[in-house]
């Protein structure tokens, strides 16, 4: 069986000379649920629109189903659904007419319209709306709505652009149990954007990373963030003589599995660790038993894919949602290479 | 071939249910007409009491000479919505939607001139109700409407496939419909539509003969007053068609291009 999508070499400069796409190649197998992960402008709406023939690629090979989609556009559109950033709902119109034209543009007939649409809105929890005017839907069933829509004609791969933006945080996580229900009950294979770390991290199986139009990194999320190493532990010391415990500190950063030891101004540390810090805070409190520094507190902090973010980009996502500790780590971590 | 159809007319379908789910819409755009027979035919009154005007206008019923212009006129508002309705679309998000769907390019630009045709031929059926309501008799009878109603929809489909044409490159409403304000308004007052070419001062008349809504109203106006005038009704209908063909396919190349990126 041929995976489900193949991007060989795609790049996408569009018509005013914008490259929005720079030579990406990915594979998404079937039944994955694969995401997208990068700030505004990176290229991640302009690639699924490539992918679904809505924009022309300037140069690369794109495979849905092992099939070329420049050969047969019309057999790829109708073995995809998309959902697109901007919730496309027309609402002047009832939530049963919109998805009743959806399902006549992909040349269902009446009855099969009436049926499957019945199954979806029943699953998105549209079906005692229906008869309304989505004037009177929220953002959250709208956009719940849309999907539905996408999922008229039966796809095998579902394309989500951004899927939970501008959502608040209880519609995002109903939202993320519909999709897993698609992939979990149907197999479905799932290709989205977003841009929100913690989305990519609960959802996909695998994630892409991308940047000003480029894959900065490519794995399962875990791997991502195994990849960057980085515990870090946070320790406060407090040496008899209140002095710096700079002979324990040495002997830390001495230990295999630290990286580096960045001191706070509120008087902690943070020791970067590869992985398993818990492993290390016995090894840390031995050191200071030894040294005469006793320990007022310490703790564990697990990477996040804010952390992998900052540290394939060099760039925050958002201001607001990066941490302290990943720059922090990215600064550590940056400083690593340059030694090296 | 079949899809292009069925695609066509789901995208007519669409805007004929929003067009008859706008109930005050719907209403002022039948009452508008009434307005306008009611206002304008009392207004002009003096010109067909007088033998002289009587004669230049064909008629002792101002109202009579004037239907066609209204008739026109209101088409012609409606068949400029296909360019707006499209914008809207596009601004909604909608536009896109279509063109992710399997659905013949084409239908969407011919959808909107569809809908824009069946739009009008309602109108102008209750045009011509009222009018007869108002008094004024038509000629050639039920024969007679139907073509009047048949030149009414080609000439839509000249004024939708115009819009969509501007719409493919303005991307605001209030652009597209101030530069078709500007084209459309000079083109009825220039035309025979309200006021006869003996009437004009002959720079006037010259436009007027060369003005495209001159060609329908020819027939129009014939079919109404005069009866079967094969040689005003067939040259104008003829170029009606052809200036209807070409929009058709100027509107859907357009459209086209604008769309493939
Ligand atoms: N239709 C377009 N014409 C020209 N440039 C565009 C167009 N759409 C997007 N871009 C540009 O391409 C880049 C990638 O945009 P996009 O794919 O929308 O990013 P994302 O979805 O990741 O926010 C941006 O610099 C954007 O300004
Ligand atoms: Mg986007």
């Amino acid at each position: 069986m041929p995976s489900a999508i193949e991007v060989y070499n795609l790049t996408k400069i569009y018509r005013g000379g914008v490259l929005a796409v720079d030579d990406i190649s990915f594979t998404v197998e079937r039944g994955e649920i694969f995401g997208f992960l990068g700030p505004n402008g990176a290229g991640k709406s302009t690639t699924i629109k490539v992918l679904i023939g809505l924009l022309k690629p300037t140069k690369g090979r794109l495979l849905i189903n092992g099939v070329d989609i420049a050969k047969r556009p019309g057999e790829i559109k109708r073995a995809t659904g998309y959902a697109a950033q901007e919730t496309a709902i027309d609402d002047r119109l009832t939530c049963m007419e919109n998805i009743y034209l959806q399902g006549r543009f992909y040349h269902l007939s009446k009855r099969e319209i009436l049926a499957r649409s019945a199954e979806v809105l029943k699953m998105f929890d549209l079906y005692d709306r229906r008869n309304d005017l989505t004037a009177t839907f929220s953002g959250g069933m709208l956009k719940r709505l849309d999907i539905a829509e996408a999922l008229i004609h039966r796809p095998q791969i579902l394309f989500l652009d951004e899927p939970t933006l501008g959502l608040d945080v209880q519609t995002r996580k109903t939202i993320w149990e519909y999709i897993k229900r698609l992939r979990e009950e149907q197999g479905m294979t799932i290709f989205l954007t977003t841009h929100y770390m913690e989305e990519a991290d609960v959802l996909c199986d695998r994630v892409a990373i991308i940047d000003r139009g480029k894959i900065k990194a490519l794995d399962r999320p875990e791997a991502l963030k195994a990849q960057i190493g980085g515990d870090i532990v946070i320790a406060r010391f407090s040496a008899l003589d209140g002095s710096i415990p700079q002979e324990a500190l040495e002997a830390i950063r001495g230990l295999p599995q630290v990286r580096g030891i960045e001191p706070k101004r509120d008087g902690a540390y943070w020791i970067v660790v590869n992985q398993d810090g818990d492993k290390l805070i016995p090894a840390i409190f031995s050191i200071c038993g030894q040294a005469g520094v006793s320990i007022e507190s310490i703790s564990l902090k697990k990477p996040s894919l804010d952390d992998v973010y900052l540290h394939f980009t060099g760039r925050e996502m958002r201001e607001e949602e990066a941490s302290a500790e990943a720059h922090i780590r990215a600064r550590i971590m940056r400083g690593r290479i340059r030694r090296r | 071939m079949i899809y292009l159809l069925s695609d066509t007319w789901f995208v007519a379908w669409r805007e004929l249910l929003k067009f008859f789910r706008a109930r005050v819409r719907l209403v002022v755009s039948l009452i508008q007409p009434v307005v306008w027979l009611a206002f304008m035919g009392n207004m002009m009154r003096g010109l067909t009491s007088n033998p002289v005007t009587a004669k230049a206008l064909g008629t002792e019923n101002y109202l009579a000479f004037m239907t066609p212009g209204i008739i026109l006129m209101t088409v012609l508002f409606g068949g400029v919505f296909g360019g707006v309705s499209i914008v809207w679309d596009r601004r909604i998000g909608y536009l896109e939607k279509l063109l992710a769907a399997p659905i013949s390019r084409g239908a969407i630009p011919f959808g909107k001139m569809l809908a824009a045709m069946i739009q009008g031929a309602i109108q102008v059926v209750a045009i011509i109700i009222i009018a007869s309501l108002l008094g004024v008799r038509f000629q050639t009878g039920p024969a007679g409407i139907a073509l009047i109603v048949l030149i009414a929809m080609l000439f839509s489909t000249i004024l939708s496939g115009l819009s969509l044409a501007l719409s493919a490159s303005i991307k605001t409403m209030e652009t597209l419909m101030a530069i078709v304000n500007f084209v459309t308004l000079p083109l009825m007052f220039t035309s025979n539509a309200l006021f006869p070419l003996a009437a004009m001062p002959p720079w006037l008349a010259a436009i007027a003969k060369v003005n495209p809504v001159s060609y329908a109203v020819g027939p129009i106006r014939a079919l109404t007053l005069t009866g079967w005038n094969w040689e005003v009704i067939l040259p104008g209908l003829g170029v009606i068609l052809g200036l209807a063909l070409l929009a058709l396919l100027v509107a859907q190349y357009i459209f086209q291009r604008a769309t493939t990126e």
